[in-house]
């Protein structure tokens, strides 16, 4: 009770938190291989790059020294932010904590799959039409409206909320959001829910024909989904680290 | 003023030339003055299904380049009064096209004509990109297929982010569905997609069905315009669409299954 005698005077609380972070998994030390591939994928999902915080996992390497510095950098560059570093030898870790990074020892096989095991080698950079939202933008907290049909080869995303797609998303077309994905039609095409690491958000549509569903990076393929939910409204949540569709209403 | 119609559908062999030839023979039938140009350069098409592949002297990269006129690039059509057609070349490729060339064109022939129709080509490169960009309307032309639907939908895509009235924020490209190559019977069986099954995809105004029809395949090779075929069913078919895209009400024609009567049944049933 003394520690919290008087709560005015208290400048801080340490508080435990399990925070969605995202693990970049080296498997090239080359900074500028992991520039080329970075500036791919930039364009593929913009929506992803927005300064986010990422762990730099080391784990794959086999390399006593690394251009550490010059790693950060190229991540800075394309909008992700390293906040520190896992696994490496002795070196990696000193040259970690002198660039002002966190450390963490690196942890054991056969666990996480998350958002790089989203599909990355779809459609090439110049065939996805980023919609231009002015003229179909509703603003209403950071909750992202769309209004007509999403087309084979557009990409609609809400980088921060919620995505509302009052239309069909056909078949090819792509549909991103930081929070959940409501579509008020059918779903045809991919939907990425919780694109951040939201394992909270959800999926839901009229019509379930989605070629892949995924919340939090964790997937379903059209042919994973049982055959008795397609062509129903339905709606998609992670539960018991796997995705759970169910019939809605 | 002209309005400019591009007649596109991302895939390849679905009936855009064939349309572009039809609809616009049937737009001169009803006495507007007609031009359609044919984008698809390095592989041109549309002067053999118009019959004019013998009267080609210069053709639309030429007058981009500025080595021919318009006037001496147009071909009049020797079957209907007010057709005239802008043949692609056959030696150059698409990187001869230029978007201020077609631009200057299309400026010009909006002075004489009522109507342009740009026959695009396949696919979703620069020389399908150019005959949509100065589009006021579209003619999507989709078979009743799936990976037709699906490239349909792709160019829709493109018709409202990809073309000027998008750029500038003008009022929408206004887009129509052509669908072809329909077989009521074959829609029956399970083997096509149903007219409802595109539209509901597509969500666009039908402009037009044309049914599968031999009469197709004999007017492209004899290069007469299949619209002049008066007794087939695909003329008739484009006939009405001509008439909807001129803002006729017309019923749906050609797509149930036709039950034969007596008649028919005794004779053959008339010709397809």
């Amino acid at each position: 009770m003394s520690l919290n005698a008087n709560s005015a005077d208290i400048a801080f609380t340490f508080k435990g938190g399990m925070l969605p972070m995202t693990v970049m998994e080296l498997s090239s030390a080359d900074p500028e291989h992991i520039r080329s591939q970075l500036a791919g994928k930039l364009s593929q999902s913009p929506a992803f790059f927005q300064h986010t915080p990422v762990v730099l996992s080391v784990e794959k390497l086999d390399e006593p020294h690394l251009a550490l510095e010059r790693i950060c950098a190229v991540c800075r560059d394309h909008k992700l932010l390293p906040v520190a570093v896992r696994g490496g030898a002795e070196p990696v870790r000193q040259s970690a904590w002198a660039l002002g990074l966190g450390w963490f020892a690196p942890v054991e096989e056969g666990r996480s799959r998350l958002l790089e095991s989203v599909d990355t080698t779809a459609t090439p950079d110049d065939a996805i039409d980023e919609v231009e939202a002015a003229d179909q933008e509703v603003v209403a907290v950071a909750t992202r409206l769309f209004r007509g049909t999403v087309r084979s080869g557009q990409q609609v995303s809400a980088s921060e909320g919620d995505l509302v797609v009052i239309g069909a998303v056909n078949a090819g077309a792509e549909v991103l959001a930081a929070g959940s994905i409501h579509v008020y039609g059918a779903l045809r095409g991919r939907a990425l829910a919780g694109i951040h690491g939201n394992t909270q958000a959800g999926i839901y549509c009229r019509e379930l024909e989605a070629e892949l569903l995924s919340v939090a990076g964790n997937y379903k393929r059209l042919e994973d989904i049982d055959s008795q939910l397609l062509g129903r409204a339905a709606e998609v949540h992670f539960a018991k680290e796997q995705l759970e569709i169910k019939p809605l209403g | 003023m002209a309005k400019i119609i591009v007649v596109t559908s991302g895939k390849g062999g679905v009936g855009k030339t064939t349309s572009a030839a039809a609809i616009s023979t049937g737009l001169a039938l009803r006495g507007k003055k007609t031009v359609v140009i044919d984008f698809d350069v390095g592989l041109r098409n549309l002067d053999l299904i118009m019959g004019c592949e013998r009267r080609v002297v210069y053709d639309l990269v030429n007058v981009i380049q500025g080595e021919a006129g318009l006037n001496q690039a147009l071909i009049r059509d020797k079957r209907v009064e007010n057709l005239f057609i802008l043949p692609a070349s056959q030696t150059r490729d698409k990187d001869a096209l230029t978007q201020e060339g077609v631009e200057r064109i299309l400026e010009q022939l909006k002075q004489d004509f009522d109507f342009i129709l740009c026959d695009s080509p396949a696919g979703i490169e620069r020389g399908a990109q150019l005959a949509m960009y100065f589009a006021d309307e579209a003619i999507v032309v989709t078979n009743p297929e799936v990976s037709s639907v699906r490239d349909s939908d792709r160019i829709l895509g493109l018709l409202g982010s990809k073309t000027r009235r998008a750029e500038q924020s003008l009022d929408p490209v206004k887009e129509h569905l052509l669908i072809t190559r329909y077989n009521p019977s074959r829609v029956t069986s399970g083997d096509m997609l149903t007219l409802d099954d595109i539209r509901e995809i597509l969500s666009i105004d039908l402009l037009g069905l044309i049914p599968e029809s031999e009469a197709v395949l004999r007017a492209s090779n004899q290069g007469v315009p299949v619209t002049h075929d008066a007794a087939s069913d695909a003329g008739q078919a484009y006939s009405d669409t001509v008439s909807r895209l001129l803002g006729e009400d017309m019923p749906l024609r050609f797509h149930e299954v036709q039950r034969k009567g007596l008649l028919n049944r005794m004779f053959g049933g008339g010709r397809r």
